[in-house]
């Protein structure tokens, strides 16, 4: 026998099931359904009809007419840096901030602690005039930099790792003759690869979904990303919806991919920055 | 032996300098010094071209408050963002809380309830710039109402002054109201589950144990939630820039859309700076508030 209030408590929250993903999904559903539609069968279809039949053209078209590859190959180009750069900055920063006490310790942590509450997009006021004084403007440097600059949420959770590896085994490994430097890329970077792999899948998504950064200091065609190819593409007069929604989904799918193969991840590194952060 | 110990000191130091080295300095370049700029340009005409420019005291922040009506506008449309996100809290926290019972299917409910957080924003913009489009170029919502016979409800959601900001709203409660429900139950998991047990056999009901066990567990969330909705919604941008620019008029433009307006359209880089800076003041601000405010309920119900 199931106690009534469970039945109940079980009701309620399907029911919630049920409301929110039709809620979530009607529109994306609705996006992909137009993306196989023509122009005709958009004006004329419920927006909830399945495409008779399947019509691939408004693909071929944004691939044609937008620079849907360029910005494929720009974002993989970002990730790749941007997490190369993280991973071993964030990794070397978190092992001296947990593992030394030093004079300066306090400060670091306040300008990274500053990092994080300075608002994101009016700060681009000022950062402007660094970005083209260092001459980085309409390259790819720009964006690598920046991502790679601030990122206080990634380091608290690399510390966090780096604290639950005890200091007996640094201790140790000095004690065989080991020198600072070997034990961490002997000792911690090794034990903290999980760590890292949480917070590249992170990073990852917020670097393809990024869209002023890229926008601001990389307009060059050669340089746009998937963000800022797609939002060019709908300037375009091909843009219209059906095309323009075979863009969407083509824009969406690389981040829906990481999540559905690295979902884990994802989890662990919001909690992660939620609880311990 | 000492000899020992400052060759180990000396060490620690080239590894300080070492790993520390390249982070600060990005962090200098990147961050810090463009923040100190943007206080320094607060105070100035710059227009972000000529190669000089005036300090002209406070006129950038007394022209913004008084001679930039927009700026008010913007204000009031980031407090609608603000309290229809905060109303969803408690909502928000609910539904952790069944996600966290362990129901079947929760585990699924947690996967597509996170999935409109992660998938690009530009692309959901335009993707509801098309939901949301007038009747006669496939206005998927309208076409929907009418064909359930609900026309009376079918408004001109992003032409409407009086409607377009309850649009957006909308938008960003889509992506963002999944993410608080995870980071709420990040919180509840983390609550040992013999309170719960101690609390059936004490024969509590689910309300109290929400208002005695769940609520007082999760301050530490509930916290972090509040200040990424005050961060959130002052820095609304997105949105208003992909679907309607702002329009129609000012009428969906959000203060951070504004500051980036009159930075980089009107090239008014000193009343921009100027807008930064007390955005920057405010998020500070009103966390600050809202903690003392939740922190004051708190010791409420510890005294009971």
């Amino acid at each position: 026998m199931i106690p009534i209030n469970k039945i109940i408590n079980r009701t309620i929250f399907y029911i919630f099931f049920v409301i929110i993903g039709i809620i979530i999904f009607l529109p994306l559903l609705i996006t992909v359904f137009a993306s196989f539609k023509t122009a005709r069968q958009i004006s004329v279809d419920f927006p909830l009809k399945l495409p008779s039949t399947p019509h691939l053209k408004n693909y071929i078209t944004v691939f044609q007419r937008g620079d849907l590859l360029t910005g494929y190959l720009n974002s993989l180009i970002l990730v790749v840096f941007t997490l190369l750069i993280n991973s071993l900055l964030g990794s070397m920063a978190a092992y001296c901030l947990s593992r030394f006490r030093f004079k300066l310790r306090k400060l670091f942590f306040f300008l990274f602690m500053l990092g994080m509450i300075v608002p994101i997009y009016v700060t681009e006021v000022a950062r402007f005039s660094v970005i083209q004084a260092l001459g980085l403007y309409n390259t790819r440097g720009s964006a690598i930099l920046i991502y790679a600059a601030a990122d206080m949420m990634q380091l608290y959770i690399i510390i966090q790792f780096v604290k639950n590896i005890p200091v007996s085994i640094d201790e140790s490994a000095l004690l065989d003759g080991c020198s600072y430097f070997q034990i961490y890329f002997r000792i911690i970077l090794p034990l903290i690869v999980p760590a890292i792999a949480t917070l590249a899948t992170l990073k990852s998504i917020e670097v393809i979904n990024d869209m002023y950064i890229p926008y601001l200091y990389m307009p060059k065609t050669s340089l746009l990303t998937m963000t800022t190819s797609i939002m060019r593409f709908a300037g375009t007069r091909y843009a219209r919806w059906e095309v323009l929604s075979a863009g969407i989904i083509l824009v969406m799918l690389p981040t829906i991919l990481l999540y559905v193969f690295f979902q884990k991840f994802v989890f662990k590194g919001i909690t992660a920055g939620a609880v311990k952060g | 032996m000492s000899d020992h110990i400052s060759y180990r000191k000396k060490q620690q130091y080239t590894v300080l300098f070492a790993f520390l080295f390249i982070p600060t300095i990005l962090l200098l370049l990147f961050v810090i010094i463009p923040l100190v700029k943007l206080f320094e340009y607060s105070f100035s005409d710059w227009n972000g071209i000529t190669k000089t420019y005036h300090y002209i005291g406070f006129d950038n922040f007394i022209k913004v408050f008084n001679k930039m009506p927009d700026v008010w506008l913007s204000l009031r449309n980031n407090a609608l963002y603000f309290f229809i996100h905060l109303f969803f809290i408690p909502l928000e926290i609910i539904m952790a809380y069944m996600i966290d019972k362990k129901i079947r299917g929760a585990g699924l409910f947690k996967t597509i309830i996170l999935l409109p957080f992660i998938i690009n924003g530009v692309a959901v913009s335009y993707m509801f710039s098309a939901f949301f489009a007038p009747g006669f170029v496939n206005g998927a919502l309208t076409m929907i109402l009418k064909n359930l016979g609900l026309d009376f409800l079918v408004q001109n959601w992003l032409s409407d002054k009086e409607v377009v900001n309850y649009s957006l709203v909308f938008v960003s409660l889509w992506r963002y109201s999944g993410f608080h429900i995870i980071l709420f139950l990040a919180g509840l998991q983390s609550i040992p589950k013999e309170l719960y047990e101690s609390a059936a056999m004490d024969g509590a009901g689910e309300i109290r144990i929400l208002y005695h066990i769940v609520l007082p567990n999760i301050m530490t969330v509930i916290e972090i939630v509040l200040f990424l909705n005050v961060r959130g919604a002052l820095q609304v941008f997105d949105i208003p820039f992909v679907m309607t620019n702002g329009g129609p008029g000012h009428a969906s433009s959000t203060f951070t859309f504004y500051t980036i307006e009159t930075a980089f359209k009107f090239n008014n880089i000193g009343a921009a700076s100027a807008m930064a800076v007390v955005l920057f003041l405010l998020i500070i601000l009103i966390s600050k508030i809202q903690n003392s405010l939740i922190h004051g309920r708190k010791f409420l119900y510890d005294s009971n």
